[in-house]
């Protein structure tokens, strides 16, 4: 933990220091004269952040313990990454095709992700799944919402 | 050879008619012939909302098909007018919206470019009794009391709730000389409560404060018309500030929309003038049916539009 | 209080027994379905309501508002993944409960919890509404900025292991808090050209992103691990893991009693919400407990403490609405319209004007205190055996239904979008050991303070002088700095006290 620290206090510092030079000045105008700026608040919050992640790095520094496990395990990342696809996949079906592509490729697409094979349940669940919310919504509580 | 010509030119014909992508005539007669879907572009339980659902029950009577209200809240109704503009101009989408969507927020927000030609109109149904509001015991009962007692009371807190508010005052106080303080409040309910717990000595509202006639009273209507709520107080303008706007209700559709489905709803809001649950529930929310038709509402929108640039980017 | 009886009455011969009951048990279901919750059903039970007379209408929506809060624990303890943001604090002991076996435990006691902060609030609520109501009108944005000032010393402990992380993550809850147009110049704040962002990033999608989907793909990454965990836990073999025992229950009790305590205060003061009310209660708990660093290994309190407090808020929230017709919380806002849209108008004159409909109504939500028990603890055994379903059935569910919730916040995609962008932020945070807990609290929490910093330097007129006129604020601002103080010397004698062992063991 204390490299990933001192890594995440580099990385933190960075953002701050890009976010007040760049993103600030960008996306906030100054106000009028006479009230609190309405950069304030996010600029003092900014360099709040930029001393703590250099704190941060400091009280990293030094040799790590003799078994320092990474944060990440390879299979978060692999999740992170696979369900993200699922996900861009199904936003993009979503608005190419419809709410219900969108529902179905999600779920199957999840299952088959975690290692879920059978086809009944990668076929069956996403259209259980969607019938319910659909009986839910339209039937039971009576409102359309899309 | 024409008359196979003829005939695939008829079975193409038939084929675009019957597949519904001929718009405009054919389906407007029997307009309308599936559920509507009627947007809202604030949250459930505002002011809005509520006399929208209140017409959408009328509509949905009189057309004879369910209207589904469905909420869309973001940037004052910005984003679901915006939404709007890329709905099908078939008059199966509508947007219940206050018009200051259309005719105020272009020239108050950062990136709202509205026009009144961006939308076709179906008609009005309420008004927004805006104006000023004070404690019940304040010292003051119309607005030339109230300069009077500002003046003897600089640094007075107001409670301002949009950038309308803020404009008025200012206005007001550049004329006269006051010294005002602006207390930023988020929500109706909020300004309410400075009213009540007499935090502030004025605040502007956008007519819930008469649901409090114990604890609040107006003392100066910020439209063209006295309230019907409070009859006898003059409003700004007879005050001599020529900055009244009025803020409506209104039921807009995408540009294109064919004129007589927005006649078919106009006519069918009508029917909420003298429908009584519609009246029950306006008279318990203290909000006046004032009724536009089509037509009507397109002007209100266009002349609306045109003075309230004035007003409102006139001297800034 | 004669009026009572004629409301048990009424309420127990007609129809709104029912729909209250039925508005539990939705509320209940949707709680515990992680994304979807009381928000999403109440604004879509309202067209059901237009159809029902005032008292059904309104029993089923507060039976919603109920249900939902005590349904939330279910999924927190269960898969660690809050069913609304005013759980994710149960989950900190609720989960790792749940992990050594002691699923029922803890849902009883979430169960009982919810129900006792939900019942005395609401026994508040009847009988003290019209009093407090006019106190809550004292709190003015003065004393609110005081208030908030003092509550953020009580979650000074809860930044997990490392302080300046938990810092850091605050300072980063604040300043999403502030993207969206300034109250004051109605200038745009970090929006990037999104009008979708000019009203700021919402809280559920927000949450939803942060603490159920990014712990979903955590455990989608720990599938094996978890999996085996959970076949090797025989949930019965110890039948205390089942059963709350009597030293529990002395431990809890003044965790209830302070959640529901702070619980209340929280709903009557306007526009906090549900999960400030859970989040302090936690960390308030955590410090007057003899083992606060065992908070978050499974600490029994601290799920009663979670539970009770989120329950205590709506009921009491609903007190300025009942006194004088101002809604404190959306769901009180969209019960006023219920109210109207029945030709009722909400404040001091219901009281006067329809005496037997308030009786009515105050049945309804007590008897939905006890609905919310009985279907509770009926489902109890059925729930604890969610565990035993494989992680990946259940994990491709709860995403789907996290768009679900986070889309019905605003009918706009865009609200998946912000899910999505807050599931990196919460995966990166879970991961790198960055507190969530404080993350939210800064977001929550801050954007009130500096509008009622605000406000309060326009009402004072820009003088600090008139800060005299507000003593309860004053009172709020020492006992602030009285806390930080002593929590200091707490911690300087902590260190001492380490420091001495140090010593020793070096001898």
């Amino acid at each position: 933990m204390k490299r990933a620290n001192a890594i995440s206090g580099i990385v933190l510092a960075v953002i701050a220091i890009l976010t007040l030079v760049v993103i600030i000045p960008w996306q906030i105008e100054t106000g009028p004269k006479g009230m609190m700026s309405p950069r304030l608040v996010p600029q003092i919050m900014m360099i709040a952040i930029l001393v703590l992640s250099i704190l941060l790095v400091i009280t990293n520094l030094g040799p790590a313990a003799p078994h320092d496990p990474p944060p990440f395990s390879r299979d978060e990342l692999r999740a992170l990454a696979l369900i993200g696809v699922v996900f861009a996949l199904s936003i993009a079906l979503y608005h190419w095709v419809g709410p219900l592509a969108f529902g179905v490729v999600l779920v199957a697409g999840s299952l088959l992700v975690l290692g879920e094979h059978r086809p009944w349940v990668v076929g069956g669940m996403p259209l259980i799944l969607m019938l319910s919310l659909w009986a839910l919504f339209y039937k039971v509580l009576g409102t359309a919402i899309l | 050879m024409t008359t196979r010509r003829n005939l695939i030119a008829a079975a193409a014909g038939l084929v675009l008619g019957a597949s519904g992508l001929l718009p405009g005539a054919a389906a407007a007669q029997d307009y309308p012939t599936r559920p509507i879907t009627m947007l809202v572009g604030y949250g459930a339980g505002g002011q809005t909302d509520l006399i929208a659902r209140a017409s959408a029950k009328v509509l949905a009577d009189q057309l004879g098909q369910p209207i589904n209200v469905v909420n869309k809240p973001g940037a004052g109704g910005a984003v679901a007018a915006n939404e709007l503009r890329n709905m099908a101009p078939d008059g199966y989408t509508m947007l219940f919206q206050s018009n200051a969507v259309v005719n105020a927020a272009p020239f108050l927000m950062d990136r709202v470019d509205f026009t009144p030609d961006d939308f076709e109109y179906a008609g009005m149904i309420t008004a927004y009794q805006t104006g000023m509001a004070a404690p019940k015991d304040a010292p003051y009962d119309d607005l030339p009391g109230f300069i009077a007692w500002a003046k003897e009371n600089p640094g007075f807190a107001y409670a301002a709730l949009s950038a309308e508010a803020r404009m008025y005052m200012d206005r007001i106080s550049e004329k006269e000389g006051l010294q005002a303080n602006a207390v930023p409040v988020q929500s109706g309910a909020e300004m309410v409560n400075t009213l009540i717990a007499k935090q502030v000595a004025v605040a502007f509202s956008g007519g819930i404060h008469y649901r409090y006639p114990d604890e609040i009273k107006t003392i100066a209507p910020t439209t063209t018309f006295r309230h019907p709520s409070a009859p006898d107080v003059p409003t700004i303008e007879e005050a001599g500030f020529p900055l009244a706007m009025d803020t409506r209700t209104v039921i807009m559709l995408p540009k294109g929309t064919p004129q007589d489905i927005l006649e078919r709803i106009s006519t069918a809001l009508k029917a909420a003038e003298t429908d009584p649950e519609f009246i029950k529930v306006t008279e318990a929310a203290d909000i006046p049916i004032m009724y536009y038709d089509a037509a009507a509402a397109k002007q209100e929108m266009h002349d609306t539009y045109a003075k309230n640039k004035a007003i409102l980017t006139g001297s800034d | 209080m004669d009026y009572l009886l004629i409301g048990i009455v009424d309420v127990f011969t007609g129809p709104s027994l029912l729909w209250v009951a039925a508005g539990v048990l939705l509320g209940y279901i949707l709680g515990a379905i992680p994304g979807l919750g009381k928000a999403t059903g109440v604004a879509v039970s309202i067209p059901l309501t237009f159809y029902l007379d005032p008292v059904s209408a309104l029993g089923l929506l507060i039976g919603i508002a109920k249900g939902s809060g005590a349904g939330s624990a279910v999924s927190a303890i269960l898969l660690n993944t809050p069913g609304e943001p005013s759980s994710a604090p149960t989950a900190l002991d609720g989960y790792p409960l749940a992990r050594q076996g002691k699923a029922q435990k803890a849902l009883k006691m979430g169960l009982f919890a919810s129900v006792i902060g939900d019942f005395l609030s609401t026994l508040v609520l009847i009988v003290l509404a019209a009093p407090l109501a006019r106190y809550a009108l004292l709190i003015g944005p003065v004393e609110l900025c005081a208030i908030l000032v003092f509550s953020l010393t009580f979650i000074g402990g809860l930044s997990g292991g490392s302080m300046i992380k938990g810092l850091i993550a605050a300072c980063f809850g604040i300043f999403f808090a502030t993207v969206g147009m300034e109250t004051e110049t109605f200038v745009p704040r970090l929006t990037f050209g999104f009008l979708q962002l000019s009203d700021g990033i919402s809280l559920v999608p927000m949450a939803i992103g942060m603490l159920a989907v990014a712990e979903m793909i955590v455990q989608a990454g720990n599938l094996r691990e978890l999996d085996a965990q959970a076949g090797r836990m025989k949930d019965g073999d110890d039948p205390d893991d089942r059963r709350i025992t009597g030293a529990e229950w002395r431990r809890s009790a003044p965790a209830i009693a302070r959640g529901t305590l702070i619980g209340s205060v929280v709903g009557i003061l306007p526009g906090l919400g549900a999960s400030v009310g859970s989040f302090l209660s936690y960390g308030a708990t955590r410090r007057a407990s003899k083992t606060p660093e065992k908070f978050g290994t499974g600490m029994i309190e601290g799920v009663a403490a979670a539970e009770s407090a989120d329950n205590a808020v709506v009921p009491s929230s609903l007190i300025p609405l009942f006194a004088l017709g101002i809604p404190g919380s959306v769901i009180a806002a969209i019960l006023i319209a219920a109210f109207i849209l029945h030709g009722l108008t909400p404040g001091p004159r219901m009281f006067v004007e329809q005496p037997r409909m308030v009786a009515d109504l105050y049945v309804a939500m007590l008897s939905a205190s006890l609905i919310m028990l009985a279907l509770g603890y009926a489902g109890q055994r059925v729930f604890a055996m969610i565990i035993r379903v494989p992680l990946r059935l259940i994990i491709p569910g709860v995403l789907l239904f996290c768009c679900v919730g986070a889309y019905m916040d605003t009918s706009n995609v865009f609200s998946i979008y912000i899910m999505l962008a807050f599931t990196v932020v919460g995966f990166l945070s879970r991961k790198l050991d960055f507190s969530f807990v404080t993350f939210l609290i800064g977001f929550v929490i801050a954007p009130k303070l500096e509008l009622s910093f605000r406000q309060s330097l326009q009402l004072l007129n820009h003088d600090w002088a008139n800060l005299a006129r507000h003593p309860i604020a004053i009172v709020f601002f020492l006992a602030a700095i009285v806390t930080v103080l002593a929590v200091a010397r707490k911690e300087a004698g902590h260190t001492a006290v380490t420091v001495d062992t140090e010593r020793e063991e070096r001898t």
